[in-house]
């Protein structure tokens, strides 16, 4: 063949992925299943088709399932693309499946439409015939270094009876769990009954912090509930007001459903010219392209400007925030601690020249004008109607300066009264969806970690690098990666798990058990890893327990508008894989736990019911139905379909009630009812910036998502489609830096810092690799990359000292720094775009 | 058999100018090979229902007509779609051409269907953003996605140089909104 006779072979050999030129179409007769996607809070909502191998529907309407005829016209939510196909398990026998957004959606994905992540949903389902041949089939244990493949008897009798030795000999506090927050209702509550309720350790964690509690500790001090907005909201605005996500990126079909599709003015802050900045800017909003680090000054800045200007909402204010004797009185220390009446806060604002337009300038690098302009923008300036205004916020915020920042977002929503209103809301946008339905309380009290006399959640890293864990149990999550100074959680677990004697020698489970609790008397620890891929953490598991996921069981979970929708089993789950709620309830019971007999998902539905009550996640009165009418919850959920039904629910009759947006009536979180305004101090966060802040050739290195992955990769590495546009990790530079540096895009780079602050407070080093993305997306001093790229740790160069966030122990996910040295080159420039990801 | 009644009849009619013509010019095109129909069916218009076998050889445009970052349009495989031929000016996977910077690919954006015409940004060798949903492709790396919602990269027509001639011989992806290249491609594009 000569080389311009191009085609198909030519393709592969260029390495990417060979596109398909048709795929199958399901008969009139394939099993339709509703369910959401897996992945961002948006979840949209999709149709499953499933049919056996040996059928196919044909290209006119009544010849296949979708009624539609082919070719499917534009925008009509209805075309099959190859990646939407697959071949999956369905009772033991070979189906098709094809699984495609519902374009008769009236919500969330209204018509049909999708993100790149969810259109591909179907190449997660386990099909050996692609990459996903590695899915996790059989329970394995650690042998003389080696895992081998071992019984789920024999796995949940070592679990069960090295939990009790450590419980009974070590105390709970030595026993802890870490795990996904989102993965489902049925997951989360029985994970929870047993950490929690049963065993009682403070010891747990979720997967993207070392401690449980709030990630928005400043903003819920407001009185506002984190997740109170629905996405019509988004489109009634007159004015959005975007802090620390691309929505475009992350959260793609709130943005151009409800976000972009509506006009709304954007005001968009970010330190990155991203896609929604650009397009922003075009559509006469602005871009507040603020220096790292500094949100607390710029928020504090343009409040201060509203009050002085006296474009604040006053009756809102004069009726529903407190006085400061009502905060003094508020059953909650950090309220009181923190709790600003209207005068309080104006006070606070006027004590410090930093909150002028000319000294937020100064610290943000966003122009005077423009902080001006945004004040304007967000209360008309004075004009009679006040413009409708949306603030939604998320980790780009609250992983920088966790408390202050979330606490500045928060007085401005609430000086603008944005909140519990059509169009006038102020709210998280997720960063996942919402699946932590907790059964019982966190026990706070046994938590050894306090801030000035107060209780508050056990740092479970740091106890684990001081040794004090004995046994972790980690669901669902990449430990390794997803902490902070990653290479301290990597060489704690090497020290204390793989290299204190004994190591098991030997299958026999007696034997096993023997070994496991010697070692844990010896001062070491046992890692058990659940999951449905091996990863990093998998390296130091001593068990290795391969769970069911999204699609081979029934479970339910709310997305960020609280919507609740039941997410059917498509099909059958790899070898012996089972769902991790089934896992943890055999172990309960194996430590003489009652209460964990469930005979199915849906039997923990109902249950978790009741304690749902008087969340925003209270589905109580639709479990209240079911039992009434002799039915299922899950059953009643179906019915409901990917439409699904807003929490909290309540009984209206024999009907079921959603609820759109919390707060209709004004009253917030509060002993007195009315929201707070909360001091956002911004000398605290200016000497973390200080001491964080890179000196010398040092470059910030800070983090996110772009929209073709989603958290590590678990799915996405084994999707040949999306892993084509980012086969390794990459890292962001200006043209400026990279120039001064000798960099060019498809370089390979080390990003390496001897200054990492680890979880007790030394420095050490750390480092990643990456390819280099020249762009000026990013500006001078601050390079940016993918946040959780496997063997690849953007938090190796992140601190881990949660003592200089004290009030709330979260990591600051966004202040990285290092150096950036170019170590090679690669042949990526070949095989991956390294075009503009911001063109409107 | 009720789910297939446009088999149940003969058809009353020979094919149609349109698919003569279509017929024609794909044979025509292939000079050596001739592209091979099957009928499967008969259409509401007692028009037979033609599904091409296989890619045809069919001539698109000359490469002394191509001037660099201006789109040429033409259709293929069947006479319905809307696909473009460019020179970018930079060598491309799988560009044709002395400077194998000549690639061809269909208008409509594999997010949605949303015809791409006029979105060709030559600075960046870029096609895009989608009016709809805003999802650009890179033209010199087979159409994928730089940031955007498609899930497959915009389908490529594979090319071959002869001469000043340039030839489509096949496509690589799946149009959107087809089942089936072969057998339903006939998309008709509305801007």
């Amino acid at each position: 063949m000569s080389k311009r006779d191009t085609g198909r072979s030519e393709v592969l050999a260029a390495g990417i992925a060979e596109p398909a030129d048709q795929v199958p179409l399901p008969p009139p007769d394939a099993k339709v299943s509703t369910i959401a996607c897996e992945y961002c809070p948006v979840a949209c909502g999709y149709k499953v088709y499933t049919w056996p191998l040996e059928k196919e529907g044909g290209p006119a309407a009544d010849e296949n399932a979708l009624g539609v005829d082919f070719p499917v016209q534009q925008l009509t939510g209805k075309w099959v693309s190859p990646n939407m196909h697959n071949v999956v398990q369905v009772d033991g026998r070979p189906h098709h499946v094809i699984i495609i957004p519902d374009g008769d959606a009236t919500v969330v994905n209204v018509g049909g439409t999708h993100s790149v992540r969810g259109g591909a949903i179907a190449q997660k389902l386990y099909n050996p015939q692609t990459p996903t041949v590695d899915r996790l089939q059989v329970p394995l244990l650690r042998v003389r270094g080696t895992l081998q493949p071992i019984s789920w008897d024999a796995a949940t009798d070592i679990v069960a009876e090295v939990s009790k030795h450590v419980i009974e000999n070590h105390g709970e506090l030595a026993w802890g769990i870490k795990r996904y927050s989102y993965q489902f209702y049925e997951n989360i509550y029985a994970i929870t009954k047993l950490g929690y309720e049963k065993v009682g350790s403070p010891n747990h964690a979720p997967h993207h912090a070392p401690a449980e509690g709030d990630d928005v500790p400043g903003f819920s001090d407001t009185g506002i509930d984190a997740f109170s907005a629905a996405f019509e909201d988004d489109k009634e605005a007159d004015v959005l007001f975007i802090s620390g996500s691309d929505p475009y990126e992350t959260k793609t079909v709130r943005f151009t459903t409800w976000m972009a599709a509506g006009g709304a003015k954007i005001i968009y802050v970010d330190p990155r010219k991203t896609f929604t900045a650009a397009f922003a800017e075009q559509r006469g909003g602005l871009h507040l392209q603020l220096k790292l680090g500094t949100d607390t000054a710029l928020y504090n800045a343009i409040v201060r400007h509203i009050i002085e200007q006296g474009w604040e909402d006053k009756d809102f204010i004069e009726e529903h925030t407190s006085s400061a004797d009502e905060i003094a009185q508020d059953g909650k220390w950090r309220r009181r601690m923190f709790g600003l009446s209207f005068e309080g806060l104006r006070a606070y604002l006027q004590s410090d020249d930093a909150f002028t337009l000319e000294g937020a300038e100064q610290i943000t690098g966003v122009p005077a004008d423009k902080i001006r302009q945004a004040a304007e923008m967000l209360t008309g300036g004075g004009a009679a109607e006040r413009p409708k205004t949306v603030i939604l916020f998320e980790k780009g915020l609250y992983w920088s300066h966790n408390y202050e920042n979330t606490a500045a977002i928060g007085n401005l929503g609430v000086v603008l009264g944005s909140v519990g209103r059509p169009g006038r809301a102020i709210s998280r946008m997720g960063g996942h969806q919402r699946g932590g339905q907790s059964a019982g309380k966190y026990p706070i009290d046994k938590s050894p970690h306090e801030f000035q006399g107060n209780k508050i959640e056990m740092d479970t890293d740091r106890w684990t690098v001081e040794g004090k864990t004995r046994f972790m149990w980690v669901i669902g999550l990449n430990w390794v990666g997803a902490a902070a100074c990653s290479q301290q959680i990597i060489d704690t677990l090497r020290r204390l798990v793989l290299e204190t004697e004994p190591q098991v020698t030997s299958e026999d489970t007696a034997t096993a058990i023997a070994q496991l609790k010697e070692r844990i008397d010896n001062g070491g620890m046992v890692l058990v890893h659940q999951e449905i891929y091996e990863n990093e953490t998998t390296e130091f598991a001593d068990l290795v327990l391969p769970a069911a996921t999204w699609g081979e069981e029934n479970f339910a979970r709310n997305n960020a508008e609280r919507r609740l929708r039941l997410y059917e089993r498509i099909a059958d789950p790899p070898g012996e894989a089972r769902p991790d709620w089934q896992i943890v309830a055999e172990v309960a019971r194996k430590m003489g736990f009652d209460g964990f007999d469930w005979a199915d998902s849906n039997e923990i539905f109902e249950e978790a019911g009741a304690a749902s009550k008087g969340s925003r996640r209270d589905f109580s009165a639709l479990v209240e139905k079911v039992q009434a009418e002799g039915r299922r919850g899950h059953d009643l959920l179906r019915e409901f379909g990917t439409t699904g039904i807003q929490t909290p629910i309540r009984g209206d009759g024999g009907d079921l009630v959603g609820t759109p947006r919390l707060h209709e009536d004004l009253t917030f979180k509060t002993a007195s009812g009315k929201a707070n305004f909360v001091k956002a101090d911004w000398a605290a966060v200016k000497a973390r910036n200080d001491l964080l802040a890179p000196v010398g050739d040092e470059l910030w290195v800070t983090n996110g998502r772009v929209n073709h992955l989603w958290n590590n990769l678990f799915d996405f590495t084994r999707r040949p489609y999306a892993i084509q546009r980012w086969p390794m990790n990459f890292l962001e530079i200006n043209p400026e830096d990279a120039s001064a540096r000798d960099i060019e895009s498809g370089d390979l780079l080390r990003i390496e810092s001897d200054r990492v602050r680890n979880q007790v407070g030394e420095e050490i080093q750390g480092s990643f690799e990456a390819v280099a993305y020249v762009s000026d997306i990013v500006p001078p001093g601050v390079t940016w990359t993918y946040f959780h790229y496997p063997k690849s740790h953007a938090n190796a160069v992140v601190s881990a000292d949660t003592s200089l966030q004290p009030i709330s122990l979260r990591y600051n996910f966004k202040l990285g720094r290092g150096r950036v040295v170019k170590i090679g080159t690669t042949d990526l420039r070949e095989r991956m775009p390294f075009a503009p990801r911001n063109l409107v | 058999m009720l789910n297939e009644p446009r088999r149940e009849h003969i058809c009353l009619s020979p094919p149609s100018e349109r698919s003569r013509r279509e017929f024609l010019i794909a044979a025509g095109a292939t000079g050596a090979g001739v592209a091979a129909f099957l009928i499967v069916g008969c259409g509401d218009d007692g028009e037979p229902d033609l599904v091409m076998l296989g890619y045809p050889r069919q001539r698109i445009a000359a490469l002394s007509e191509l001037r660099q970052g201006e789109p040429v349009d033409f259709a293929y495989p069947a006479g319905g779609e809307q696909n473009f031929v460019v020179k970018l000016g930079e060598a491309a996977q799988i560009g044709v051409g002395p400077e194998e910077d000549i690639v061809a690919f269909s208008y409509l954006c594999t997010h949605m269907g949303c015809p791409l015409i006029g979105q060709y940004k030559d600075e960046h060798k870029i096609m895009g953003p989608c009016p709809c949903h805003f999802t650009t492709f890179d033209l010199r790396h087979n159409g994928m996605v730089v940031l955007g919602q498609a899930t497959q990269n915009l389908p490529q027509i594979a090319l071959l140089v002869e001469g000043d001639d340039i030839y489509a011989t096949g496509v690589i992806g799946l149009f959107y909104g087809a089942g089936s290249n072969l057998r339903d491609a006939r998309v008709e594009v509305r801007s």
